[in-house]
């Protein structure tokens, strides 16, 4: 139990470090100076000191919808897969709720854009919610797919399985899995061939034009769910698609549960350094090679596993 | 092992279906090739056979370093369009590329229940043929056409490596031949394109 709380606070601690780490690892391949490490908690320090404001069109959903953004992101991190062997966790919940919980924060974030009333609020919850839909299928595919893999619906049992008897036969359905889990962990998060989360032009912005009404207290809310929903994504793929070192003892395998963590984010920062941003219209192709392979792999789950 | 490179074989073949750009093509091509030496030579270290050995190493050389190479080197001396868009649209695709998977895992089964040793692998060789037919398909450029022979190429050897548990070399000496063959006339068929635009 102790060990499941420290895994929790450990979690909500880090999960600004690692934006800002994506974002000071950029800047350092594009030979700037590099922002800190803990700039996520200068910004964070920065909105709460300032007036928070709230325009006369918009109704109470604007006072409201913050927090429904952040707390399903929050109960999801309670679902998480255990890190550390001996730590406690709970086996209940399928990764289907984890959609489900992930999609409610979306569904409240697209309200804050429709409900400024401006007219890039509802552009952005168009886009956001053209590019969720599309990403839906897909989650639900690769859940599946490592679900029938692991040979459990619960993802914690299923991160167990993968890491005490990982099935060899199946590698190759399980990488195609995991492709499709890290298309979708680049489109979900807004990342760059999806979504540039660091331009506010109203062409490209996807995320930043919901929220572009937000102030103060209300944007830091926005700001948190948005880091926290990518240590969820990136945890996930840690402990699904990564599956060793949960067998050491306690803090060597958090120490290696960290080190994951900020490996995918080094992957998703020379993504962003490397790749183009793609045009709305041809993130559907994109999305349609994440169900593909979501596809493929149970497929090849199906026909070479028996 | 087998199985992790196998799975990217096909991996980088179907992403190659989705590429709009010409060096991206190539450079899927060259991890396809890639895939495919690495699987040879884990396989002949595994069964201690010298001859896959030989012509693992030859697929390294060969595909991975030598066609990438002087592909580019081609296309930038000819100054070929570099934006290839292929004719069927990916939508379609999405939905074209299961269909092929399920209905090639279909065919493969008789062959499958005849074989004991590396079964799985014939379905998955026979499958990337046809997305490799598909490439060429959904090409409209020379270039387009040319990886996708290649490919066709590499599928051809994966069947030949995993279907008869390793090839005689005199077989894989023979492919390669058609190989250079295959070279000599993408140069003919690009000097070709050259005098027509």
């Amino acid at each position: 139990m102790n060990l499941y709380i420290v895994t929790l606070i450990l979690l909500i601690v880090i999960a600004p470090i690692l934006t800002s780490f994506i974002k000071s690892l950029k800047m350092i391949l594009l030979f700037k100076q590099p922002a800190s490490l803990f700039q996520g908690y200068r910004n964070i320090s920065k909105l709460l000191k300032k007036e928070t404001i709230v325009s006369h069109e918009s109704s109470q959903i604007t006072r409201v919808a913050p927090f429904l953004v952040l707390s399903p992101l929050l109960i999801t991190l309670l679902f998480l897969p255990p890190v550390m062997h001996e730590s406690s966790y709970i086996n209940f919940v399928d990764a289907f709720t984890i959609t489900g919980l992930i999609s409610l924060s979306t569904f409240f974030l697209m309200l804050i854009g429709l409900d400024s009333a401006s007219g890039f609020g509802g552009m952005g919850s168009s886009r956001e919610a053209f590019i969720s839909a599309l990403a839906e299928p897909a989650m639900v595919l690769t859940i599946f797919a490592i679900s029938m893999i692991a040979n459990n619906l619960g993802i914690s049992e299923a991160s167990k399985n993968l890491s005490h008897n990982f099935p060899q036969e199946h590698m190759a359905s399980f990488i195609f899995a995991g492709i499709s889990f890290f298309i979708l962990l680049l489109a979900e998060n807004g990342r760059i061939p999806v979504d540039n989360p660091e331009t506010h032009l109203e062409l490209t912005m996807v995320h930043e034009a919901m929220i572009l009404d937000l102030t103060g207290f209300y944007l830091m809310l926005v700001e948190v769910a948005s880091s926290i929903k990518f240590i969820i994504f990136a945890s996930l793929f840690a402990s699904l698609f990564m599956p060793f070192g949960i067998e050491f003892s306690a803090p060597l395998a958090l120490l290696i549960f960290i080190i994951k963590l900020f490996l995918i984010a080094t992957i998703v920062a020379l993504i962003e350094v490397n790749v183009a941003k793609l045009r709305l219209f041809k993130v559907p192709d994109l999305l349609g090679i994440a169900i593909v392979f979501a596809f493929l792999s149970l497929i090849t789950f199906y026909i070479l596993g028996a | 092992m087998n199985n992790l490179f196998i799975g990217l074989f096909l991996a980088t073949l179907i992403i190659a279906l989705f590429s709009t750009r010409l060096y991206s093509l190539f450079w899927w091509y060259l991890l396809n090739s890639l895939m495919l030496s690495l699987l040879a030579l884990t396989i002949g270290f595994q069964t201690y056979d010298n001859a896959m050995i030989i012509s693992g190493s030859i697929t390294l050389v060969l595909k991975v370093i030598i066609v990438p190479y002087l592909l580019k080197v081609m296309s930038q001396k000819y100054n070929l369009a570099r934006q290839i868009p292929p004719n069927i649209k990916a939508q379609y695709s999405v939905l074209l590329i299961p269909a092929i998977l399920v209905f090639t895992f279909y065919l493969a089964e008789p062959i499958v229940e005849v074989m004991h040793h590396h079964a799985n692998y014939v379905a998955i060789s026979i499958s990337s043929l046809f997305f490799a037919l598909l490439l060429i398909i959904q090409q409209s450029t020379i270039t387009g056409k040319i990886i996708g022979f290649l490919m066709l190429e590499n599928a051809l050897f994966l069947l030949g490596t995993t279907a008869t548990d390793g090839m005689p070399l005199i077989i894989e000496f023979g492919i390669f031949l058609d190989f250079l063959m295959t070279i000599v006339i993408i140069i003919l068929a690009f000097e070709k394109q050259e005098v027509q635009s």
